[in-house]
């Protein structure tokens, strides 16, 4: 199941590299090709559920030698999460109409990169399938007109920066541990030097906050969103972003739990910052995409801010909140690109979700950081997300009420599909807040596989 | 030899940071190549050693090869980005006709202007 996830989409994308992605066919070829990859990861993430995490030596090598794979529930999870995500998106697209050749095969490749980066347990082919997925992102955000490649050279730019940093911190942590097995690195950074630990953490935790689009690191971040198509926009908030969320908690809570500790101040004082600075940005811009792109960087600082609490309960939140995240986002950023009154709900219960009301699953996440906040023992933490819920509820029904209420027409070709699609996604939302069981345990399991 | 290996990490990352806040395109990508040698320089520097090849049967003290596979990775990496952004400046030169990123803004101002001017005369 671990190859069948992993080499699907892979194999689907060279072959698709080949054909023309604007044929129908290709592109619904793409979206099955995508389909039996998330059926492999899903299969695949209920034996990890069942009877613990799942590793693979491919190549036939002796264990110690080949490179290992390993798919625990965060992992998993987070691989489910993306596919979800990816296949929204190019659904989205291929309903739509693709007007590029390659854009089915892209998405593809991203899908190989971000199950690869989910399910590897080294290091290294974690960098690789990083920037295979990376690059792929660069590809998606640059097509379009001109004014987007040069919003997409920046985003290229600064990512690619981004991504030495942590490829430099990969190479100092082979240096200081000697191995690039995840697991033993975890095991051997306690006997490292406290201050070479702390730098490489840095260089770490800087890749990731790019990628997120962290508060101090945010700069590139609304350009590219805002000339964007919705299906790129989506694929960059909703899948691309995981792989900050991912690495923050695979590095910071796994690998490197000392330093996180040590850090756990700045990271909250770094959140805080950014769910401040996305929600006042947010609230202060008239057009939606331009809202959104700030939203983003709010959102992701709640994140931040469970980590840094830290413990099974802040870890949990961090978790969930990724992950309904993530669902938000796929959901706003379509239904953006559409209008009528069944989009216009789709959309509302969008915002609901990234505000917590229930019955959304927005409701759960915002409940699991009071939580955490509440463990903490921290009033000004607690009141923090409250203050971020209420700016964003500010920001979201501004839009709501300006582009949905007024009934302003976009150009875009509107197709009864991507309506159902857009409603599909809304409806599941709605289904995850009612009832909530699976998404609590699976998020819960993740948090445990953290130690 | 440590130390000039990492003054010389330093003088690349640095040539390269200080190339990327140029507002020439092409100097950024120079930088940008520059940044992704001085991080393959690192991964090569982290398992350092006098040693023969590694190659099979071993004899003697060996080198360790795995950082040679994964900087060998890493370059091809690099010379993959490199390509894609040297396209991405080519376009945004074939369709603006500039790579200055000062102005690329300006001649976007331009272009609104004269789309605004269009739209008025239509």
């Amino acid at each position: 199941m671990l190859a069948a996830g992993l080499g699907m989409p892979w194999l689907a994308a060279t072959v698709l590299a080949a054909l023309d992605g604007r044929r129908r066919w290709v592109g619904w070829l793409a979206v099955g090709a995508l389909a039996a990859g998330l059926a492999a990861v899903v299969l695949l993430g209920l034996e990890v559920l069942r009877e613990g995490p799942v590793t693979m030596v491919p190549g036939g090598w002796p264990a110690g030698v080949g490179i290992r794979l390993r798919a625990d529930s965060l992992g998993v999870l987070f691989a489910a999460l993306s596919l979800v995500v990816l296949l929204a998106a190019l659904s989205y697209e291929v309903i739509g109409g693709v007007d590029s050749r390659t854009f089915p095969a892209v998405v593809l490749f991203m899908a190989a990169g971000l199950t690869g980066l989910f399910l590897t347990g080294d290091v290294f082919s974690f960098y690789v399938f990083f920037e295979i997925s990376m690059i792929s992102a660069y590809v998606l955000t640059a097509y379009g007109e001109a004014r987007q490649a040069a919003a997409g050279f920046i985003f290229a730019v600064v990512n690619l920066l981004g991504s030495f940093l942590f490829l430099i911190g990969v190479a100092s942590l082979y240096h200081v541990t000697g191995t690039l097995e995840m697991e033993v690195i975890a095991t051997r950074i306690a006997e490292v030097e406290a201050n070479t630990a702390v730098l490489i953490a840095v260089a770490i935790f800087v890749a990731f906050g790019v990628k997120l689009g962290l508060f101090p690191f945010h700069f590139w971040l609304p350009a590219v969103y805002i000339g964007s198509r919705p299906a790129t926009a989506t694929i960059l908030s909703g899948a691309l972003a995981n792989i900050g969320s991912y690495g923050v908690l695979r590095f910071g809570a796994d690998v490197l739990s000392p330093e996180l500790r040590f850090g756990a101040t700045v990271i909250l004082v770094l959140g805080a910052a950014s769910i401040l600075y996305g929600a006042l940005q947010a609230v202060s811009r008239r057009s939606a995409g331009e809202v959104l792109a700030y939203s983003t960087i709010g959102q992701v600082g709640y994140v931040l801010l469970a980590l840094g609490i830290g413990g099974p309960v802040g870890f949990g939140a961090a978790v969930l909140y990724a992950v309904v995240n993530a669902l938000n986002k796929t959901l706003l950023f379509l239904a953006n690109g559409l209008r009528g009154w069944l989009v216009g709900g789709a959309f509302a219960v969008g915002a609901f979700s990234v505000v917590g009301v229930p019955p959304t699953a927005g409701f759960f996440g915002k409940v699991a950081l009071f939580q955490a906040g509440i463990e903490a023992r921290s009033g000004v933490l607690v009141g923090l997300v409250f203050l971020g819920g209420a700016l964003s509820f500010i920001y979201m029904f501004q839009i709501y009420q300006h582009d949905f209420w007024r009934g302003e027409r976009t150009e875009e070709p509107i197709t009864p599909g991507n309506r159902a699609l857009v409603a599909g996604l809304a409806a599941i939302l709605v289904g995850l807040g009612l009832w909530p069981e699976p998404l609590l345990a699976v998020s819960s399991a993740a948090a445990e596989s953290l130690r | 030899m440590i130390l000039v290996i990492s003054v010389l990490i330093a003088v690349m990352f640095g040539a390269g940071a200080y190339l990327m806040l140029k507002s020439d395109l092409i100097r950024v990508v120079i930088g940008m190549v520059l940044v992704s040698n001085a991080a393959c320089v690192t991964l090569m520097a982290a398992g350092i050693g006098r040693g023969a090849a590694p190659i099979h049967p071993l004899e003697g003290p060996v080198s360790d090869p795995l950082v040679q596979a994964m900087t060998l990775t890493a370059l091809v990496i690099g010379f993959a980005v490199t390509a894609l952004l040297l396209s991405l400046a080519y376009r945004v030169y074939v369709s603006l006709e500039t790579v200055d990123l000062d102005e690329l803004s300006r001649a976007e101002v331009r272009r609104e202007e004269e789309l605004e001017r269009e739209e008025v005369s239509v």
